[in-house]
């Protein structure tokens, strides 16, 4: 088990966003997080990243989990490499007075490939696509060599050649034995993965996409924002942006 | 300007010194966005500076002290959430200067004085004044070493520094080698001027600096220079050199700054 969740709520001082989450990955899982906006989502990474005022609960995790926050959360004016952006996955182990070791500079130009950006490593990060910024951030993800991987809306509004290049990865880390929690506005993406966890303030429905994925468990995950196309089979979240 | 001149080396090597401190900590300064901050507590040691002359201590001392009390309030003020920071920074500065000038008023018989300790007097120094910048220096390159990429990732993207492994103490720790920096500062260019030397050359550089190593090395040398004309042309001018400084690194700004455009 690389990841256990018992009874988890928590929230920020003096507001509970999220209770009653209960739910646990093998090894090798992919597991889409479902949820409205304010639905609990990103509440549910920052507890598993020990980032939460408020919590109750239990969380056993193997090991820090790696976390991918959206490109919007960057700052795009700083003057940073696609390579430098990557290179802080090896923060946590690089003594203070050295430089990042040689090892971990090639791991992380390894990293940049896998993603499809051998070429940007040097681009200033602010001048990438937005799709290219993404799996930069993924890239950083991997070089923290997490078994855990939390991922905030890595298919938001990416470019195809980006998204292909995203799931493709997915599916590799899956074959690996990590575990991935993907936030998604994507129903239709979260059927194709291997676990589904559908929030709204507190847990829905957990469980395999066969399982959970039903109309019934989707209305109530995100009322009034859900639409279901003709015929009941298809099922759109339809995304509110709150800024 | 005659170089051999002991009050003239003095402010040659202060304002080198301090170029060293506008490439180390100006550079993050303007990256994590502390400008205002940095003008604040500048203004904030005022009225530490003050009551340094009739209590006969050293002004970097109340000096220290003001600049302390005044980013401790920011930072409380910022925390209770009901003001937002930049509001917090304006309201303490604007009382600091306020309550500088009510001193002030009680204290010096001619107004030069007050002006000194507004605007700086490069060409004053005591030793005292060149190991203390040294010293801020040393402090501030230390806490570089160990604390960069903390510093980095933070400012970054904040939401992830987390998990990184990037620990939360690192920011409060560049805010106070900013104060020491700012206060250090305040007999070259004085309470209004700490920008001139802490945040001009860097915001400058800054327009064209592709990776913070170039920016922290292009901003000392800019210092340097800037900080070594300004000195000449206020000798020959009969000028402030703080005024002097800052002017001349305005200029270099504007022209940074609109050559970059047309290029």
């Amino acid at each position: 088990m690389t990841i256990r969740v018992e009874d988890l709520s928590g929230g920020y001082n003096g507001a509970e966003v999220l209770s009653g989450v209960s739910f646990a990955l093998e090894p090798g899982t992919i597991a889409a997080v479902l949820g409205p906006n304010g639905g609990g989502k990103t509440t549910l990474f920052r507890a598993l990243l020990g980032d939460l005022p408020v919590r109750r609960g239990t969380v056993e995790l193997g090991a820090r989990p790696a976390y991918v926050p959206q490109t919007d959360r960057t700052r795009l004016d700083f003057p940073v490499s696609a390579l430098d952006v990557v290179l802080m996955g090896a923060y946590a182990r690089t003594p203070a007075w050295r430089r990042v070791a040689k090892a971990d500079r090639d791991a992380g130009l390894t990293a940049l490939e896998r993603l499809g950006l051998a070429d940007r490593a040097k681009q200033h990060f602010g001048a990438l696509s937005g799709g290219q910024r993404q799996r930069v951030l993924i890239a950083r993800a991997l070089l923290q060599e997490s078994p855990v991987i939390l991922l905030d809306e890595p298919l938001s509004g990416v470019d195809a050649v980006s998204a292909a290049r995203i799931e493709d990865v997915f599916a590799q880390l899956r074959d690996e034995g990590r575990v991935l929690l993907v936030a998604t506005h994507d129903v239709e993406q979260a059927r194709r993965w291997d676990q589904v966890l559908c929030l709204h303030g507190r847990q829905v429905a957990f469980g395999p996409p066969g399982a959970t994925l039903t109309t019934a468990v989707l209305l109530e995950t995100y009322g009034h924002e859900l639409v279901i196309l003709p015929g009941g089979e298809r099922a759109v979240a339809v995304e509110h942006h709150h800024h | 300007m005659p170089l051999d001149a002991p009050f003239i080396q003095r402010a040659l090597v202060e304002v080198l010194l301090l170029a060293g401190l506008a490439g180390v900590l100006g550079s993050w300064i303007v990256l994590r966005r502390f400008a205002f901050f940095t003008h604040g507590v500048g203004t904030a040691a005022f009225p530490g500076l003050v009551v340094a002359v009739p209590a006969g201590v050293a002004p970097q001392l109340t000096g220290l002290a003001a600049a302390l009390v005044y980013a401790g309030g920011v930072e409380w003020l910022a925390r209770t959430r009901r003001v937002a920071t930049d509001a917090a920074t304006g309201l303490a500065l604007v009382a600091a200067l306020a309550l500088g000038v009510i001193l002030a008023s009680d204290v010096f018989e001619s107004p030069a004085s007050v002006d000194r300790l507004l605007f700086g007097s490069l060409v004053g120094l005591g030793p005292r004044d060149l190991w203390l910048t040294g010293s801020a220096l040393a402090a501030a390159l230390i806490l570089h070493a160990r604390l960069h990429r903390a510093w980095l990732a933070r400012g970054f993207d904040p939401a992830t520094a987390r998990a990184l492994g990037v620990k939360p103490g690192a920011d409060p720790l560049l805010l106070l080698a900013i104060v020491l920096a700012a206060v250090v500062a305040l007999d070259a260019v004085g309470a209004l001027l700490v920008t001139a030397v802490l945040v001009i050359p860097a915001a400058t550089i800054r327009l064209v600096a592709p990776s913070v190593t170039t920016l922290q090395l292009g901003t000392t040398a800019l210092a340097a220079a800037e900080g070594v004309l300004g000195l000449w042309l206020a000798y020959q001018l009969n000028i402030g050199p703080g005024p002097a400084i800052a002017v001349l690194g305005g200029t270099v700004f504007a022209v940074v700054a609109v050559a970059r455009r047309l290029a």
